[in-house]
């Protein structure tokens, strides 16, 4: 149990959470982090962790993946390691952490370089350019439908669908800087999400 | 050996500042790394930092990864783990240590609020994201075309493994290419 005891008034839940969440063991963590690794083609690690540990797993809830994702992005670092430090801490604590990022991350090193040493013999074929732009694409069209399963979905939620809009123009479109957009529409939202009352979980 | 001692030195004094530093991800990690093993240390000549960055993005994992192959063309497998340990552990530690401490408030109105406020950021994060790879993306229509059809195929079963997707889309570009 590496969790501490919590701040006065909110025992209850938080050891309710730990307590579900502890079942789950390093070994499970390490064994589905690490086909998530090998597995996660195209460059968009969020997506897959996504599908597998959210999807897949129910390892954790949508808007907990969500705010994981956020913070990734606004902290130093690739986003998608950060994302897995969050999850893997959430799962099990420190030692969950270590386990999700170790066991993202050991598998596609040694993939890269066997790949990278392989390189001298597949890299001039245009083939092997034309199969890494078909999973590309691919890599492409799963950000895009991970990204729209994930838009605000229920009646009367105009504001964070107004919030996910503001963000794909001002980033995607505009292609301002991401930093100081998510700092500006961030308090928004959150402020959006403090005056409406809460719907369910 | 005291050489491949300083390179290993060297790995860990470019790429745990990069950790720190690169607040925004890939891009502004990429834009760093070249300047660092091209033009200041020497480890890869320009053309082939761009194959390794090309090998970067056929292989699975996150798409920082070329800084594992620039520490394996300085110094070998020694090199490769010590670029990676050094670019995802100091960043990784940090976004720990904040989560950690954010936990603490789970249940309060604050907790609860910042996290819902940052769910729909994130989701046009995510979309941005897709937006950014179609644009440097070197296919040309073909690979729109293709994304576009992924798009509806997830969305429209969601029950199918992407892997299936990626694998065909692969075959399918390749067998194009062939002909």
């Amino acid at each position: 149990m590496s969790e501490e005891a919590p701040l006065g008034g909110l025992t209850a839940e938080t050891d309710a959470v730990s307590h579900e969440r502890h079942q789950i063991g390093l070994t499970p963590i390490f064994a589905a982090f690490f086909w998530l690794g090998v597995t996660s083609f195209g460059g968009n690690t969020a997506a897959w962790l996504y599908n597998r540990i959210v999807q897949r797993r129910r390892w954790v809830n949508d808007s907990e993946f969500l705010s994981d994702m956020a913070l990734g992005r606004l902290m130093p670092g690739s986003g998608g390691v950060n994302l897995t430090a969050q999850v893997g801490q959430r799962l099990r604590g420190g030692a969950g952490a270590a386990a999700a990022v170790g066991a993202l991350l050991s598998g596609p090193l040694v993939i890269v370089v066997a790949l990278a040493a392989a390189y001298t013999r597949i890299g001039q074929s245009a083939v092997a350019h034309a199969i890494m732009d078909g999973i590309a694409a691919a890599g492409i069209g799963f950000t895009f439908a991970t990204g729209l399963k994930l838009l605000p979905s229920e009646p009367a939620r105009v504001g964070p669908l107004a919030v996910t809009l503001a963000t794909v123009l001002c980033v995607g479109i505009l292609r301002w800087p991401m930093l100081p957009v998510v700092l500006c529409l961030a308090p928004v939202s959150i402020g959006l999400a403090l005056a409406r009352p809460r719907i369910g979980r | 050996m005291v050489d491949d001692f300083r390179t290993l030195l060297a790995l860990v004094l470019v790429f745990v500042p990069l950790s720190l530093l690169s607040i925004g991800g890939g891009a502004s990690l990429l834009a760093d790394m070249e300047h660092q093993s091209v033009s200041v240390h020497g480890w890869t000549t320009p053309r082939e930092f761009a194959d390794l960055f090309a090998i970067s993005r056929a292989a699975p994992g996150p798409g920082t990864m070329l800084s594992t192959l620039i520490g394996w063309k300085a110094a070998g497998w020694a090199g490769a783990i010590t670029a990676t340990v050094a670019l995802y552990l100091p960043s990784s530690l940090l976004v720990f240590c904040v989560a950690r401490l954010w936990g603490r408030w789970r249940g309060s109105v604050w907790h609860s609020a910042v996290e819902r406020g940052l769910a729909p950021v994130a989701g046009g994060l995510m979309l941005s994201g897709g937006i950014a790879v179609l644009r440097v993306s070197p296919g040309g229509p073909a690979v729109w075309v293709a994304a576009v059809i992924a798009t509806v195929l997830l969305l429209r079963w969601p029950r199918l493994h992407p892997l299936v997707l990626f694998a065909a889309s692969g075959a399918l570009f390749g067998l194009v290419g062939l002909w």
